[in-house]
């Protein structure tokens, strides 16, 4: 499905109209956008380096997770609607970037990974997972995270 | 003092890998995208234990042990950070010591800086009186929300580098060239 009439639409919005307009308030969220990243990379390390054993080895992993989750949500949400505010500036630009595309596709991937089967697989607690998959969630999640970020950090490159 | 600064930042400018960072087509981009990865790790730690401080998170874990935990990650995001920003200076000097923002940043992260160890003090003074406690007392939360606004101005002046408002080349006031050490501009303001 093409969404070309998406980023089209979006180029001509009223949120374009004042993204393109001025440069400071794009400025301060695109600084929002940043500060959001930062605690949600936060939330990703501590839960899943707890995962791992490899830091808060003395707090238990339910503990870690039900706080970490929280502030995951509430940065997630600010770096969507910061997101869309920034892509609106740049709609046009961004449709033909591969390093948007696959920004989007991590971005995806990792909302889908963590609300279909991160939360639910530790929902009950961690007793009755395997070692093996409790590492691999974890590792996973790390890596579709640091990805997600980088790729946005390159789209300012490309 | 200004050309000072602005001597020594041309001095660095003219050096082989400054430029060879600079004119780069991966080093440069590599280096930057490590520094605002590295953030993650080193404000995610430091979030964490500030809203802990402000008893919003972690509530129901000791302070102190949860600060000495994640100490050590947030550490070693704070020396790469230091490392690859020190990089993107020596990679673009002139510009840089001649941003405002840039000049704020460090103004910040020396106010920082003075307050982590304030607050280091405090609470380590005190933490056994309120360490268990799921809010801890006003002054410790004052400190906490004093460093995460200070990060987080640290954060948006590290952002606002990139932008050129504010720049030498460009008509400013008499006071923005002050404070950007704009010392060719100034000197050839009419008197």
């Amino acid at each position: 499905m093409d969404v070309l009439f998406l980023f089209e639409w979006l180029d001509t919005s009223f949120l374009a109209t004042i993204s393109k307009a001025y440069g400071g308030v794009f400025a301060v969220i695109q600084m929002f956008h940043l500060a959001a990243l930062a605690v949600m990379g936060g939330m990703v390390m501590a839960s899943d380096l707890r995962l791992l054993n490899v830091l808060l080895r003395d707090v238990p992993s339910e503990v870690v997770l039900a706080n970490t989750n929280r502030w995951f949500d509430y940065s997630l949400i600010v770096l969507l609607v910061s997101g869309v505010f920034m892509a609106s500036a740049v709609a046009m630009k961004l449709y033909y970037s591969e390093m948007y595309w696959a920004k989007m596709a991590g971005l995806f991937a990792g909302m889908a990974f963590v609300y279909f089967v991160r939360r639910p697989l530790f929902r009950g607690g961690l007793e009755g997972v395997s070692p093996l998959a409790i590492k691999i969630t974890a590792i996973s999640s790390i890596i579709v995270w640091v990805t997600v970020a980088a790729c946005g950090r390159w789209i300012g490159f490309s | 003092m200004n050309d000072l600064l602005l001597g020594l930042a041309r001095w660095v400018d003219t050096q082989d890998w400054s430029t060879q960072i600079h004119e780069s087509i991966y080093l440069y981009s590599w280096i930057e995208t490590t520094h605002v990865l590295t953030l993650m790790l080193f404000l995610g730690m430091l979030v964490i234990i500030d809203l802990r401080m402000m008893g919003k998170s972690f509530t129901g874990v000791p302070a102190a042990q949860l600060a000495e935990r994640l100490n050590r990650p947030m550490v070693i995001g704070f020396v790469v950070m230091v490392v690859t920003g020190f990089l993107l200076y020596y990679a673009i000097p002139v510009r840089t010591t001649q941003s405002i923002w840039f000049r704020i940043k460090v103004v910040l992260l020396v106010a920082a800086g003075i307050n982590a160890w304030l607050f280091h003090r405090a609470m380590r003074d005190s933490v056994d009186t309120w360490g268990q406690d799921e809010v801890p007392p006003d002054r410790i939360r004052r400190g906490a929300a004093t460093s995460l606004t200070l990060w987080l101005g640290v954060v948006f002046t590290g952002r606002a580098i990139a932008y050129d408002w504010y720049d030498c080349h460009k008509p400013q006031s008499e006071f923005v060239y002050w404070a950007a050490g704009c010392v060719d501009e100034l000197a050839a303001l009419p008197q």
